[in-house]
């Protein structure tokens, strides 16, 4: 098996670690790491489950490969809360923009990523900022609510 | 996923020297949107993977005499952004905005859409319409390929092995053109097109043009211009509803689709007609 050196960060923190070539940085975060809050959905850019932020771009971390992850520097969902829930998932529970939950942390992760370039989207900015997560329960709606509520679009 | 050498050349000339070493068994890694999948479901046979997706020389926007120049690696995101790509290749812009999803925008880049050489490339058909060229380097020599000659099938382009695209250049957007990019998916993020026209026409005076630029995407093999369709736009004055669907008509015999997943090719021929003919009166503010 091929391997390669890696040296990035991490939700603030330096990792260096030995990892074969031929796994995404999702199989790393989930596997190797065991940080599970990344998750695998279709596994090809589909449903956005897997959405991270990599130098400042969200990003499907299924579809990014582990070398390419050298040097850069990584947010996932643990990172976004490391010091507790942030405003954006208080506005989803708030909202009930959640069912099943699957697909919370990328919204997540999106919605994030959305206000960091714009921080009040209207409603159609803030479905094409979504356009790239699916989820299979809640019709989108609260979600878009959560999302407004946060950005302050909602009184 | 496959198993696979990774190499990740420094500069432009070492990636050059691994692409001239490897040949055929290599393949070039950009922003991976693609690749990458294709690595997971076995369908790659190269074993060199270059990565090129960090070397400055192939990323970024410029503009210089009357032209943009595009590196390959620049991505979607990058070219949507940037204040010169906005004001002076406005229908790239457009096209590239329906691509994947931002995720997807953020990491795959528009000389990854252009090498993969997909009939459903989106940014293909606003490349066509705007006669983009593009130079292509190897170790010891360097020409300008004219995008009609670029692509030579579905998946295939007329890139030899020791080559690889170092720069897009399309001229500069003029005052008096207008176009657009318009596109049928089955939803409105993450979809592969089942037809897309892209049109640039050049004004005369009113809605006289001077020249006209149609081509539409993923209803051929290979993307190219609809020159029928193109001739009846310059003929006379477009201002009638009855001409444009003529002119739009033509697009019948300027497509050669497939039947696949996604439609069939009776569907996309019609498609491409009514998708030339609806954006046509939207563009020139033409009642529907």
């Amino acid at each position: 098996m091929k391997t390669i050196k890696i040296n990035f960060v991490l939700n603030g923190e330096e990792i260096i670690d030995e990892v074969p070539v031929n796994i995404t940085l999702l199989d790393y975060l989930r596997d190797y790491l065991r940080l599970t809050g990344t998750k695998e959905g279709c596994g090809k850019g589909e449903c956005g489950a897997c959405t991270v932020i990599m130098n400042g771009r969200s990003v499907n971390s299924c579809m990014v490969l582990i070398p390419q992850v050298d040097g850069k520097n990584v947010l996932t969902i643990e990172g976004l809360s490391k010091n507790g829930i942030t405003k954006i998932q208080k506005a989803f529970v708030e909202e009930g923009a959640i069912q099943c939950g699957f697909c919370t942390p990328g919204m997540v992760m999106s919605t994030y990523y959305l206000l960091s370039k714009n921080p009040h989207p209207n409603e159609e900015e803030i479905r094409e900022g979504l356009s790239g997560n699916l989820c299979r329960c809640t019709g989108y709606k609260k979600i878009i609510e959560a999302v407004k509520r946060v950005s302050g679009g909602k009184k | 996923m496959k198993e696979f050498e990774y190499l990740k050349p420094r500069d432009l000339n070492e990636a050059l020297l691994f692409a001239r070493e490897h040949g055929h068994r290599k393949r070039f890694l950009a922003g991976g949107t693609d690749l990458i999948v294709r690595l997971k479901d076995n369908l790659i046979r190269e074993d060199y993977i270059i990565d090129i997706g960090e070397i400055e020389e192939l990323r970024g926007i410029e503009k210089k005499n009357g032209e943009i120049h595009i590196g390959p690696i620049t991505t979607h995101s990058e070219i949507i952004e940037s204040e010169i790509t906005k004001k002076y290749a406005p229908l790239l812009v457009e096209a590239v905005k329906t691509i994947g999803s931002p995720q997807i925008r953020n990491r795959g880049t528009i000389g990854g859409n252009i090498c993969n050489a997909s009939p459903a490339g989106d940014s293909i058909p606003a490349l066509v319409v705007s006669e983009a060229r593009f130079v292509v380097k190897s170790l010891n020599n360097e020409r300008i390929i004219d995008i009609k000659d670029f692509f030579v099938g579905p998946g295939k382009t007329s890139l030899k092995q020791d080559e690889i695209l170092y720069k897009i250049i399309i001229p500069e957007w003029k005052e008096n053109e207008i176009g657009f990019f318009n596109k049928l998916g089955q939803r409105n993020a993450m979809s592969i097109s089942i037809a897309s026209v892209a049109v640039k026409l050049e004004r005369e005076k009113d809605n006289k043009f001077k020249k006209a630029f149609v081509s539409f995407g993923a209803v051929s093999p290979v993307v190219n211009r609809a020159t029928k369709c193109e001739n009846l736009l310059t003929e006379r004055e477009l201002d009638s509803k009855d001409y444009i669907f003529e002119a739009a008509n033509c697009a019948l015999d300027e497509v050669n689709p497939i039947t696949d997943v996604r439609a069939t090719r009776e569907y996309r021929r019609e498609v491409s007609k009514y998708l030339l003919y609806e954006s046509l009166l939207n563009l020139l503010g033409i009642g529907g």
